[in-house]
């Protein structure tokens, strides 16, 4: 268990005109599951690499427990890493693969088969502890993965996309079972994904990161309320959240042809930002209501508890905006109102992207 | 309707097993050139090779043969040079393949690991197996061995050694070494293609459980070369048994027989002492050895090999 | 997401300036493996690299006590070895070698593709009986062979040589070829029988052209092995159907052990097959560790 700090930490490669890691700066606490989530290329599994010296730290420093990195080889750092594809060892038992790292330790044979034991009862696996990989299901390798990393008992877990190979129902599942282990082991987590279900639903904060950029590094309910900048605002949240050109009027900000009255924080620090990107999510969108857009529904998704309806604004063909609905919902080729919730408006600097107003 | 029925499900049942067979000989039709080809050019000849170690019989006298029976393998199994060059044959294939499987090992060891010019050492490392072998034989016999002219003493000099006879005081292990060299690319390229196969996260994985770089090779790396390294070994041996290149050009077997191996002495029994019998017995006798060897070792590679399919 | 003309694209990090940060700081220890890789390169090769520069000294150069390194090269030697009848022996060991090569592949190829695409049963014994062959010893075969070849009034005939080069080199082909078949996809058959194609057709338009760095790989180290054999070569031929090991034996004992003579004949004798070997490497490095590097 140990605090872990990225300070201006950066990767670039041989010959790259970028860095892949460009002056990262995180402070995990300790204990804290942290997961760092974007796009595929964003950096976050070269970042995750770096804290376990698997890539070098070209610039700036990573810290654990206060302890620089620089320089250290991945043996030395105490961390236990669960890898996309699991990387069991192929010509060990279960029971062995798990029981590797004590090995090396040179922990004594009868210690190494407790713990194995007490990690293989914790993730069901005790059935399974004299089988090779190649005779188990991808589920089971996942957990002996997992079962790998808790038998250290390091300072720091680190995951890349465990939950990736496994189909949809086992990820919901083993998700849970993840994010429940952490909490009682209360070992420091970094956790890489590019899902933003599982970003929002497992971290304690959550690092978005974009390009080699860290773009915001906070709560999943700051990151869904108050997204730092469009990036981040379409990334997270699930249809993504509806933008439009806007231009800053007295009184509101005109998109298209309604006019948009977000709070008067928020008109008076977009004051001097000639463009404006607007935001609202789908859910804040409802049919009906004080009616400021006119949509033109293009086809509607039935979830069953509710429904996604998916169109354009009637004075531009070329848009698109997604609305929530309840379980009655208007027809493709239907022409609706829809109404704005004036208080979950987003402001954005159209140049910048950077979040503007509260 | 039911007095019908059976009839008809019958001829359908007939029908669907001569076509099965007729689809199995359609399978089997490509394999049979090769098959019968195989078998004319290397059963035939062995089959009569059988009859002729019945007989005595010696070329420079036609009509000389008459049947001996088992006489012949007697005289094979009583002939202490026969014992001597078996023994040659076993230390020459054991310690050649050996030794080049290690080296092999160090080798690809070696260029699996990056650095400048890497794909030019490796046609260096890859020359020795490319050189006509008795070419090669010729080469370390003369400029090589040469007590007086040859490099190796040359360099060998600073060190007290200077004036070795090479081919007349170590004969077999001279014999040894220039197969050591001409096989350990083989050895090498196999191990590589191993090294090569080897994810690489795996290696990482350990990394992070904090095993050190030689933990890392003797845990995993080691267990999963086994199977290429049995392949290269079983190979190896086949070719490095059969050896008659290496022998004739460098020492003719000698001095006496100390350098001979079995293909060499049932060659000169063969060719230059015309016992056309007592060669073939001890032929024979040769391949029954083999083949007690051979059936053990190729469950090893099947074993490996099947596995590699299944794992792909 | 999506991004469409009335909603904004997610920012403009992309226009950057060039990164003018701190490069990679990384360490360079790839030098000490460089320098052992050159070192045990070199002194492998060596042997070889001697008896080139041997090639080019007059004999008086070849037989010092202390190697000449520095002296001025001569062709002498080749034209000795040129001179002495030395291209019939070539045109020997090329017809054996590309006629057996070419036998093997037109036998190895629907064999192997019978062992790998259409498993037969029995694959595993058949297998087992390709590899067998090669493990019995030549020395038990060659006499039949011999005293068949003379009845036959095949002696002296290279076309004993071919067939007995095809019938060395088989195992090894079927062998091969099959491992490279095997790593031709299932689904590439299936679709391309889904698109009504007959057998024959998807033989030759969808799996051979994957398989075409197979054959060439396996084409190669037949070549090798052919080129290079010296056993059957010396006792089944004698003046017309005589192949180069047989005229680089032929050359010392005729000669006597000249050592710069012998090592430009040497040289002469290897150099074909060194130089195909090094310049379809790839191809000698995949047929020799069976498909598996590329």
């Amino acid at each position: 268990m140990a605090e872990v700090t990225y300070d201006h930490a950066t990767c670039i490669y041989p010959g790259a005109e970028r860095p892949a890691v460009n002056a990262l700066d995180l402070a995990i606490g300790d204990g804290e599951f942290v997961v760092m989530v974007g796009p595929s290329g964003c950096g976050k599994t070269t970042a995750l690499r770096m804290l376990a010296g698997l890539e070098e730290i070209d610039d700036g420093s990573i810290r654990i427990d206060g302890k620089d990195m620089v320089g250290v080889p991945s043996r030395e750092r105490d961390i236990a890493m669960v890898f996309q594809n699991y990387a069991l060892y192929p010509s060990k038992t279960v029971g062995e693969n798990m029981g590797f790292a004590l090995k090396m330790q040179g922990v004594d044979s009868g210690e190494r088969a407790r713990r194995v034991r007490e990690a293989a009862r914790l993730l069901d696996l005790e059935d399974f502890l004299d089988r090779k990989p190649r005779n188990l299901s991808g589920g089971q390798r996942q957990r002996v993965a997992m079962g790998r990393a808790i038998v250290r008992e390091p300072k720091v877990f680190c995951m890349d996309e465990p939950l990736s190979n496994l189909d949809a129902q086992l990820r919901v599942s083993t998700r849970t079972q993840i994010a429940e282990l952490q909490r009682r082991l209360a070992v420091t987590t970094v956790y890489v994904t590019h899902d933003q279900v599982e970003a929002m639903t497992m971290g304690d904060r959550v690092a978005v990161m974009r390009l080699g950029q860290l773009q915001q590094f906070t709560s999943p309910t700051e990151l869904y309320d108050r997204p730092a900048n469009v990036f981040v605002a379409s990334f997270i949240g699930s249809p993504a959240m509806n933008r439009f050109d806007g231009v800053l009027e007295s009184g509101g900000v005109r998109a298209g042809n309604a006019l948009l009255r977000p709070s008067d924080q928020q008109l008076h620090a977009a004051q001097g930002h000639g463009k404006l990107v607007v935001g609202i999510r789908p859910e804040h969108l409802s049919v009906g209501g004080s009616g400021e857009l006119t949509v033109k529904v293009a086809l509607v998704e039935d979830l069953g508890s509710d429904s996604f309806i998916y169109g354009s604004l009637a004075d531009d063909a070329g848009s698109s905006i997604i609305v929530r609905s309840g379980r009655e919902h208007p027809r493709p080729g239907e022409v609706i109102k829809v109404g704005v919730d004036a208080s979950h408006l987003h402001l954005f600097d159209a140049d910048s992207g950077e979040r503007v107003g509260d | 309707m039911t007095a019908i029925a059976p009839p008809v499900a019958g001829a359908h049942r007939t029908r669907a097993r001569t076509d099965r067979r007729r689809q199995g000989w359609v399978r089997r039709a490509p394999l049979l050139p090769a098959l019968v080809f195989t078998i004319i050019v290397t059963q035939l000849p062995f089959l009569v090779t059988l009859y002729y170690s019945l007989e005595s019989w010696s070329l420079v006298r036609p009509g000389s043969q008459h049947f001996v029976g088992f006489g012949n393998y007697a005289d094979v199994f009583k002939d202490s040079q026969f014992r001597t060059t078996a023994l040659n044959t076993v230390i020459m294939t054991v310690g050649s393949v050996l030794i080049a499987m290690v080296l092999g090992v160090l080798l690809a060891l070696l260029l699996d690991r990056k650095f400048l010019g890497r794909g030019v050492v490796r046609t260096l490392l890859i020359t020795p197996f490319l050189v006509m072998p008795v070419g090669a034989a010729l080469l370390w016999k003369t400029t090589m061995f040469d007590p007086t002219f040859g490099i190796v003493n040359f360099i060998l000099r600073p060190f007290g050694i200077g004036h070795f006879d090479w081919l007349s005081s170590l004969p077999l292990g001279s014999v040894m070494i220039e197969m050591i060299w001409q096989w350990t690319p083989f050895m090498m390229l196999l191990v590589l293609a191993g090294l090569q196969s080897q994810p690489k996260d795996i290696l990482e994985a350990a990394s992070c459980d904090g095993a050190r770089p030689f933990a890392i090779f003797r845990e995993l790396t080691l267990p999963h070369l086994r199977r290429y390294i049995e392949l290269g070994v079983v190979l190896g041996a086949i070719y490095v048994v059969n050896d008659f290149d290496a022998v004739y050009m460098m020492t003719q077997g000698g001095p006496g027989i100390s350098s001979a191996n079995l293909p060499f002495y049932i060659y000169q029994r063969a060719f230059l002492g015309f016992q056309v019998g007592q060669a073939a017995a001890m032929g024979v006798v040769v391949v029954v050895a083999t083949i007690i060897v051979a059936t053990f070792a190729l469950r090893l590679i099947f074993t490996s090999f099947s596995g590699t399919e299944q794992a792909a | 997401m999506s991004a469409d003309s009335m909603t904004a694209q997610p920012g403009p990090a992309t226009a950057e300036p060039a990164y003018a940060g701190p490069r990679a700081r990384r360490r360079n220890n790839s030098l000490t493996w460089g320098i052992v890789g050159w070192v045990v390169g070199i002194l492998f090769f060596f042997p070889v690299l001697w008896m080139v520069l041997t090639s080019f000294k007059t004999e008086a150069q070849a037989y010092t006590n202390t190697p000449t390194l520095i002296f001025s090269p001569t062709l002498s030697q080749y034209k000795t070895v040129f001179s002495s009848g030395l291209w019939p022996y070539v045109a020997n060991s090329a017809f054996a070698t590309i006629v057996s090569t070419i036998l093997v592949l037109a036998l190895a190829t629907p064999c192997a593709f019978a062992l790998s695409l259409r498993p037969v049963k029995k694959t595993r014994d058949v297998l087992f009986f390709f590899i067998s062959t090669k493990m019995l010893p030549v020395v038990a075969a060659i006499i039949p062979i011999y005293i068949a070849a003379r009845d036959l009034h095949m002696l002296d005939n290279i076309f004993t040589l071919v067939i007995l080069y095809t019938a060395m080199n088989l195992p090894i082909a079927v062998w091969m070829m099959r491992s490279f078949f095997l790593e031709v996809p299932g689904e590439l058959l299936e679709a391309a029988e889904m698109d009504g194609a007959p057998l024959r057709r998807t033989v030759v338009e969808v799996i051979l052209p994957l398989v075409a760095p197979g054959l060439a790989a396996t084409a190669l180290i037949c070549c090798i092995f052919s080129w290079n054999e010296f056993f059957f070569a010396v006792n089944l031929t004698a003046t017309r159907a005589a192949t180069v090991p047989v005229f680089l034996v032929g050359f010392i004992s005729s000669e006597g052990l000249y050592f710069a003579q012998l090592a430009a004949a040497a040289t002469v004798a290897t150099l074909p097959v060194v130089l195909a070997g090094w310049v379809a490497q790839r191809q000698l490095v995949r047929g020799l560790s069976f498909g598996a590097i590329k």
